[in-house]
């Protein structure tokens, strides 16, 4: 049976690749952003711990709900770095590598999950706040594709 | 040479990072593991509970997770306690499905002792009328159990709804009193 904090423990993980990722491509990033995602995957576990310490006090609704926030916190940074390089630093080429690299493995992993907890949960959580955020994260992904396929798209929307 | 003077490049910077990473990774990890064994067995009241109902045989016991009926049967004459039982979903929000399996049956096969009973049916009923059933039949020495399998299918309770079973017994003519059968049925119940 899958533990809600298994999320968790993917996010630290997804914060510790984007630190190393950003790391590697540093000078395309302000120097403090690799220190930055250590801290995010530091502060993922002390929720791990904080977890374990409150298993019996926490439901586990409430755990669910926590992680996911955190989860969803984590693939916002991804996509965020994704469109970062595509939109602000005109990096199309690297762009495109980060999305399919990372960002869709990533989102397409995480919602795999995340569905698949609900399922054997019995569907006992309230599922549609959380189709909407996963809609919204598939939204997201597709228009980083679009854009990233089609880069003069935003220029030509601008002109109009 | 002075540590100052250490120029802390991108590889030294990216080895650092990578350290940090594998120790935090690592940590969540270990956390995580201890996590999912870490097995808690809480002790609570089952989801569906038996409870005593009007035509209870005497001398049974009747607890939240287990019974014990005490019925009888005549020689030549169906023996039937309508509502021996009842079987309630305490769930008030979720149906909750359940089966009545064969556990264990003394006298076993092939004791003769077997022919002092014709039938022993356990049938269950809702406010709608009957739902399933295991019964228990006879034919010297051996028991025949409907189903064969032992075991019927998953019937589901509503939430908040309470089923009973039917109990008839019927022994034969010749039956010598005095003689007792013990039946052990499970009732499997998904929670």
């Amino acid at each position: 049976m899958l533990l809600p904090e298994l999320f968790a423990m993917l996010s630290s993980d997804m914060f510790l690749l984007l630190s190393l990722l950003t790391c590697l491509l540093e000078d395309k990033f302000p120097k403090a952003v690799p220190y930055v995602y250590q801290m995010a995957a530091v502060m993922g576990f002390g929720h791990l711990v904080v977890s374990r310490m409150f298993l019996t006090v926490f439901d586990e609704y409430m755990r669910f709900w926590y992680n996911l926030f955190y989860l969803a916190v984590a693939l916002a940074n991804v996509v965020a770095v994704n469109l970062y390089l595509a939109v602000s630093k005109k990096k199309w080429t690297l762009a495109k590598v980060w999305s399919s690299a990372v960002t869709f493995p990533t989102v397409f992993i995480s919602i795999m999950l995340v569905y698949n907890y609900t399922y054997l949960q019995g569907a006992t959580f309230p599922t549609l706040m959380l189709n909407l955020l996963l809609v919204l994260f598939v939204v997201i992904l597709g228009i980083s594709v679009t854009v990233l396929l089609s880069p003069k798209l935003f220029e030509k929307m601008r002109r109009r | 040479m002075k540590i100052r003077n250490i120029r802390f490049n991108k590889s030294m910077k990216f080895l650092t990072l990578l350290l940090a990473s594998v120790l935090i990774a690592t940590a969540n990890a270990a956390i995580f593991y201890s996590m999912t064994m870490q097995p808690q067995v809480m002790v609570s009241t089952p989801v569906l509970k038996f409870s005593t109902a009007p035509d209870e045989p005497n001398g049974s016991t009747v607890e939240d997770a287990w019974c014990r009926l005490t019925a009888k049967s005549y020689p030549n004459a169906t023996l039937t306690y309508e509502q021996a039982v009842y079987i309630n979903n305490t769930d008030s929000d979720y149906a909750h499905s359940f089966m009545l399996k064969h556990v264990a049956i003394t006298p076993a096969n092939g004791n003769s002792a077997v022919g002092n009973w014709t039938s022993i049916k356990f049938l269950v009923y809702n406010s709608s009328g009957y739902v399933f059933s295991l019964n228990y039949t006879v034919s010297v020495p051996d028991w025949i159990l409907e189903p064969s399998s032992g075991e019927t299918n998953y019937y589901s309770i509503p939430a908040s709804e309470g089923w009973w079973i039917r109990l008839e017994t019927l022994s034969p003519a010749a039956a010598t009193t005095g003689n007792f059968c013990e039946i052990q049925i499970e009732v499997d119940v998904q929670e």
